[in-house]
């Protein structure tokens, strides 16, 4: 029972901390909540250092398995505690400003953290959907929270009906798998499916492989799934969306990783077709009517689209190193998407959201240095090279070419030149264009310090993706 | 040696962006003559050494240089890696490549003197000569690829240079577009390489290249296309944004919103030879396939005719030298098209300078005029701006290929060529590139006799304050006349009919014209003196002598001309009317699509198609979106209910038959 | 045998309460439906000898969630009439929708796997088996890491439901009886001393 333990340390622990912080939070009398913030930061920093420490080199099980500690959930770990640790950041810095600092922001923040935590390293169909759960719950609340704010209540509305109604359906797909195959761990679904089926109980695993595709699709946003992305990305405040577009993305591969291939790799022909068709329509909804959108937030949402449409394609190809490939453009993806996010936060000020495409306009006369860092966030989410949003195309554009899907590789260049369109017209506006107003940006060193590293990361890691893609593939291996 | 080339090299690359980044990050810092200086002599080191490498590789008989210098990312067995090969067609882009810019870097101290925008612009150029230098020094598809992107990235700041001036973010976002639907064609044919040979290494490419010459793929099943045929038209497509070939010539003409030094380097000189260069390096691949070679031929024509007509409508002294451009593009582009690799380089080279050298003027001109550019204001310039009147005498002369000149040389080669080419279309080729010698020489000289000659049209004012520009602009202005002169007397020899470019250039024996000209040739004198008896030169001199009658002697002329063919003339200064398609179909479609998709998919489908199924539910769609916890949310609800159904009955229904 | 109908009996009142729960008009109808629907269901775990699961069900969610939605339905006094709305015009829509995905699911059922081949016959437990002790062993054991999860999973419950309501600052609308009892007259009266006014002459 003992080394059983061991492996869930990070997770135990991070239960703890949040649990001591909720308590902390009460205690923390400033009107920042600096004690509940500061805490929390360090809580994740500690629940980094322990997924160094205790996280074995191999693949082990435990608890009945229901819990897999593996290469790749470690690295998943360690990326979604970097990346909520950045974005917590980016969120207090802008509840600062709009003097709407609420302890249970993090603690919540926190939770979520533990459920892409228990997705990450999930073995069982049952705590998969616990972790989606523990993640979602505490998103719903997390948008919620913003009471006084009618968009974010709706927001929040909608994001928990749509989800409610997602997680349906997923889980009605794990009650069909469960009901065929009698066991809830992937491992024993996943030779159940390899010793061979009739057409019949074929038939059945078909049948809830398409709920189960249609409760990630969900997650991820993917055509014709996506509904909540946009409204939830504009009506929420920033904080929070920037939260939604980054880590749950990751946690919504790991989960994709965990069913799709550690559970039916065998039905890899069926899910295969489902996933040709939901990034195709991804690639084709998300770029063509982000086009059309004034509001960047909402932009971004329909970028996201896009984005995901690029993503299936690694998944699609069914192969360890599609798979990686898929994971390097979530990560790219949640890196690019926390600095577009982030510059947000730059430009807004107390009371205004600074979430209009006209915002950015004469940026570069206002702050050269930051409509640089902007050029060099929208460059690479459009994968122009040499910056690391190109090589995320590139990896999974080679995969699916690798499978011999040629016409899809295609089309996804196609979409890809159109998709340069919107983001190309942000750096438009950001150069070429006069600013509305000259006052200048009002933002703490500690913001522009992080953003600057935010987006230097994305043009150093644009020199060096073999580091990043060696990582993702030992994940994979 | 060679590891002495190799840093020697790299100093040619990192000088220009060595100046550019301080120039660029710390512009305040060093001031305005900081700035200059610190980039032309990055560039001066950049040109010097080219020149040494020339040297060494022409006459020292230095080896030619091929290596990686750094690996980027290894994957799957293709490794991306930066490196230089450095042959003699390489070289020769080098030289003229660093000179003409450094030439250039000089003049713009005295054309943008009181430009508040000083130090980024120095930044910039700086950083185009790197971008450009890395393009022809690659040795591999993706650097190459990278240098093409830089060039164009650069080049679209430089036209938005003046950013207050709403038409040139206009022109600038055209040349954005445009040239990415060349780089998409130049994208596809860099994968198509890649999927066939599995590395991007020119000489690996190269040397298996052969062995494809016969394959077929399928793109649409059922149908066989030729493989190299189909990589070398997607790369054309690529040459053909950048080179401003018909129909994605569009950007070129309106890019002369940027500076004149800009239009001078980038799109004269420079950045629009790079897909003449770039087809010239693929010369192994092109040669593989007719159809390519044809679809060149073609496209290089018709560019070359008809721009060259639309310059004679012009009135903007900038845009005739663009649409000179285009036409003297389209003649490269003739030569690539029947294998004349040799001749359209030639070209090229002696084109950067003459074609500086008539910008460089045209911006002295302007300067002196207060920023005119219309050329119905200017007039009789010949007796205030001596040396500007001279250095363009020169500078149209060769242009119009007046014999001894540069121009002649180069121009004559490829008409020659042109005739005794094999391919189909070479005869329709032929004709066009020798009238288009013709109206050459018409609106050369009629832009010559406009601005210098006749009566004085300028405003008083302007007139008061006419005078020869200041050193900085004359002295790169007489720099550049030089070889303008003598550099074909020189190069012919070796470049065309020489060994020069055997290393480099490959081109299989039925398709030699070169070689069919050089039986021909017993030194550059015989050559000049043949001329005389050939119809180019007298087309030329035609040309010139109908320019001096219309618009010397009778300048009432033209405009009966112009009103007696009035459609003519209307179709011509229309373009065609190419700008307004593009306008129509590219740009606003784009967005268009967008839009109407939005409203579309999201409101009219979901919300009135399937839900309501009469036109009224727009109307119900913005009444609901007030209260919208029940629209929305049913809306929601069952698109993702139907996306359900969809999958079920695609993935589980196809199963039960 | 009469398993078999007892079965079917609660099964259709499962199906009829359901159904009534999101048509019937008045919103404590249909709570009280639901009530009903909770009912039936458990008296067919009751038939598969989920006892311990029949009986939770009617204490937590009959007895006290129930309970309270009962109480916020009659206190909030909830008119539904604008909600329903939109509903005679998905109506049409969502039956053919409806019937479209019974028609999906129905023929995978019915048709291939539900159809005897692959169903073990059930066989009763031993009557010494205690039902929640054997949850409780299941739980403890081999699902607990999922059950701790659960745990959290109620905690960010608690957490979400609380922020959510909490109202501090101004818009608390609450008495401090201690604050009200500790209070001085200096507190609430303050003596001002001025000069008389006299009357303007």
């Amino acid at each position: 029972m003992l080394p059983q333990i061991q492996l869930v340390i990070p997770e135990l622990v991070l239960l703890c901390l949040a649990s001591i912080a909720l308590v902390l939070d009460t205690y923390s009398t400033s009107k920042n909540k600096v004690l509940t913030f500061r805490f929390v930061q360090i809580s994740l920093l500690i629940v980094i250092a322990l997924i160094f420490v205790v996280s074995p080199d191999t693949q082990e099980y435990a608890f009945n398995n229901h819990f897999i500690s593996d290469p790749m959930s470690v690295v998943l770990k360690l990326v979604i505690c970097i990346i909520s640790l950045v974005v917590f950041f980016y969120s207090y810095e802008y509840l600062k400003e709009h003097e709407n600092v609420k302890g249970e922001y993090f603690v919540l923040g926190l939770f979520a953290v533990l459920g892409m935590m228990i997705m990450s390293s999930a073995a069982s169909l049952l705590t998969i959907y616990l972790g989606l759960e523990l993640l979602s719950l505490s998103l719903y609340s997390m948008i919620a929270m913003h009471k006084d704010s009618l968009t974010a209540s709706e927001a929040a509305m909608k994001y928990f009906v749509l989800g409610a109604l997602a997680s349906g359906m997923l889980l009605y797909g794990i009650s069909m798998l469960y009901g065929v195959t009698g066991v809830l761990d992937l491992q024993g679904i996943s030779s159940f499916a390899n010793a061979g089926v009739d057409a019949d109980m074929n038939i059945m695993l078909v049948f809830g492989l398409v709920f189960i595709v249609v409760g990630i699709a969900f997650k991820l946003g993917a055509v014709p799934f996506h509904m909540w992305v946009p409204d939830i990305y504009e009506g929420s405040p920033t904080a929070v969306t920037l939260f939604i577009s980054t880590a749950p993305k990751i946690a919504a591969f790991a989960m994709t990783i965990r069913l799709l291939s550690d559970g039916l790799q065998d039905l890899l022909s069926d899910w295969q077709g489902m996933l040709i068709i939901l990034s195709l329509l991804s690639m084709a909804v998300g770029n063509i009517i982000a086009i059309s959108q004034t509001n960047i937030k909402r932009m971004l949402a329909y970028s996201t689209i896009a984005h995901v449409g690029f993503f299936l394609l690694g998944i699609i190809s069914g192969t360890a190193s599609g798979y990686a490939g898929s994971m390097f453009y979530i990560i790219v993806y949640a890196i690019m998407s926390m600095g577009s996010f982030g510059m947000i936060i730059f430009l807004g000020k107390k009371g205004y959201e600074a979430d209009q495409l006209d915002d950015f306009k004469g940026l570069a006369k206002r702050s050269p240095w930051y409509a640089f860092i902007m050029l060099i966030l929208m460059f690479s989410m459009a994968g122009i090279p040499p910056l690391i949003g190109f090589w995320a195309k590139w990896f999974v554009i080679k995969e699916v070419v690798a499978m011999g899907y040629v016409w899809l590789a295609a089309v996804a260049v196609v979409f890809s030149v159109i998709g340069a369109f919107y983001y190309l017209r942000i750096i438009k506006l950001m150069y070429f264009d006069e600013p509305d107003e000259m006052l200048a940006i009002k933002a703490s060193r500690e913001l522009r310090l992080v953003l600057s590293v935010n987006g230097m990361v994305i043009l150093i890691l644009g020199f060096i993706p073999g580091a990043l893609m060696a990582l993702c593939l030992s994940a994979l291996s | 040696m060679s590891s002495d080339m190799e840093s020697i090299y790299l100093a040619i690359v990192l000088a220009p962006l060595a100046g550019s980044l301080i120039a660029g990050l710390f512009g305040k810092l060093i001031g305005r003559s900081g700035a200059h200086w610190v980039t032309i002599i990055g560039v001066g080191i950049s040109s010097v050494l080219s020149m040494y490498a020339f040297k060494d590789l022409m006459f020292d008989g230095g080896e030619i240089f091929n290596r990686s210098i750094y690996t980027w990312l290894t994957t799957g067995g293709i490794s991306f890696e930066i490196g230089f090969m450095v042959d003699q067609l390489t070289v020769t882009m080098m030289v003229v490549v660093s000179f003409v810019s450094w030439m250039i870097h000089i003049y713009t101290i005295g054309y943008m003197h009181d430009d508040p925008g000083y130090q980024r612009f120095f930044s910039y150029i700086s950083l185009f000569t790197f971008a450009m230098l890395m393009l022809v020094m690659s040795n591999n598809f993706l650097q190459l690829f990278f240098g093409w992107e830089a060039v164009g990235l650069v080049s679209y700041l430089l036209i938005g240079f003046w950013f207050k001036r709403e038409s040139a973010i206009f022109a600038n976002l055209k040349a954005f577009l445009v040239n990415r639907i060349g780089d998409f064609g130049f994208l596809l044919g860099i994968a198509a390489v890649l999927m066939t040979f599995n590395t991007l290494d020119y000489n690996q490419v190269f040397a298996m290249a052969p062995d494809y010459a016969n394959s077929t793929i399928s793109i649409i099943s059922g149908t066989d296309w030729s493989l190299m045929s189909v990589i070398c038209i997607c790369l054309f497509i690529g040459a053909m944004g950048k080179s401003a070939q018909v129909p994605l010539h569009v950007w070129l003409p309106d890019s002369m919103e940027g500076p004149t030094p800009i239009s001078a380097l980038i799109h004269a000189a420079t950045m629009v030879t790079a897909g003449i260069f770039m087809v010239a390096r693929m010369s192994p691949l092109f040669e593989l396939s007719e159809t390519a070679l044809t679809f060149v031929l073609v496209i290089g024509s018709i560019t070359a005719f008809f721009m060259g007509l639309l310059g004679l409508v012009q009135n903007d002294i900038k845009r005739v030298v663009a649409y000179s451009t285009l036409s003297q593009l389209g003649y490269m582009t003739v030569a690539l098209g029947v294998s004349a690799y040799s001749a359209a380089i030639f070209h090229l080279v002696t084109h950067a300078f003459f074609k500086a050298l008539l910008f460089l003027a045209a911006g002295s001109v302007i300067m002196a005029m207060h920023h005119e550019q219309d050329m119905r204001k200017m007039g009789g310039l010949y007796r205030y701006m001596p040396i500007t009147w001279v250095t363009s005498l020169i500078g149209s002369l060769a242009l119009i290929g007046f014999p001894g000149t540069a121009g002649f040389y180069s121009k004559d080669a490829i008409i020659e060529a042109v005739h005794h080419s094999s391919l189909p279309f070479a005869n329709w080729a032929y004709i066009a590139v020798l009238s288009g010698v013709f109206i050459t020489a018409l609106y050369s000289f009629r832009l010559f006799f406009l601005v210098f000659h006749g009566k004085e049209r300028m405003d008083r004012n302007t007139w008061e304050h006419l005078k020869e520009s200041p050193a900085v602009v004359t002295v790169p202005l007489s720099v550049l006349a030089i070889p303008s002169v003598i550099l074909g007397v020189f190069l012919i020899g070796p470049m065309l009919f020489g060994d020069y470019f055997t290393a480099a250039i490959h081109v299989q024996a039925n398709h030699d014209v070169l070689g069919v000209l050089g039986e021909d040739y017993h030194g550059v004198w015989s050559f000049t003196l043949h001329a005389f008896q050939a119809a180019p030169v007298y087309l030329a001199l035609t040309g010139v002598a109908v320019a001096w009658l219309l618009y010397i002697k009778f300048p009432e002329i033209p405009a009966k001309i112009a009103n007696r063919f009035k459609w003519i003339h209307q179709i011509l200064i229309n373009k065609y009317g190419l700008d307004d398609f593009n306008q129509l179909v590219f740009a606003g479609g784009a967005r268009k699509t967008g839009s109407l998709l939005w409203q579309i998919g999201d409101v009219k489908i979901i919300d009135g198609v399937i839900v309501d199924g009469t036109a009224s539910a727009i109307r119900w769609f913005s009444g609901k979106i007030r209260n919208i916890q029940t629209g929305h949310l049913y809306d929601y609800a069952f698109t993702m209910i139907i996306g359900l159904l969809l999958l079920l009955a695609v993935f589980v229904h196809h199963i039960l038959g | 045998m009469i398993t078999q109908y007892i079965f079917y009996f609660f099964a259709a009142l499962l199906i009829i309460a359901a159904g009534m729960v999101v048509t019937v008009r008045n919103p404590v109808h249909a709570a009280l439906f639901l009530v009903l629907a909770f009912f039936s269901t458990s008296a067919v775990w009751l038939m598969l000898e989920a006892e311990f699961l029949a009986i939770v069900l009617i204490l937590v969610y009959v007895g006290a969630v129930m309970v309270l939605f009962l109480f916020v339905v009659m206190m909030l006094d909830i008119n539904l009439v604008p909600m329903r709305e939109g509903f005679a015009r998905f109506l049409p829509v969502g039956i053919i929708i409806a019937l479209l995905m019974a028609i999906a699911m129905g023929s995978v059922f019915t048709a291939i796997y539900f159809n005897g081949a692959h169903l073990d016959v059930v066989t009763p437990t031993a009557t010494d088996v205690n039902n929640s002790r054997e949850l409780g062993k299941l739980l403890f054991t081999e699902y607990l890491y999922p059950f701790e999860i659960a745990g959290a999973i109620l905690l960010v419950a608690i957490v979400a439901a609380i922020s959510l309501t909490l109202r501090t600052g101004r818009s608390k609308k609450t008495q401090d009886p201690s604050a009200q009892v500790s209070v001085k007259r200096a507190d609430r009266v303050r003596m001002v001393k001025m000069k008389s006014e006299k009357k303007s002459g």
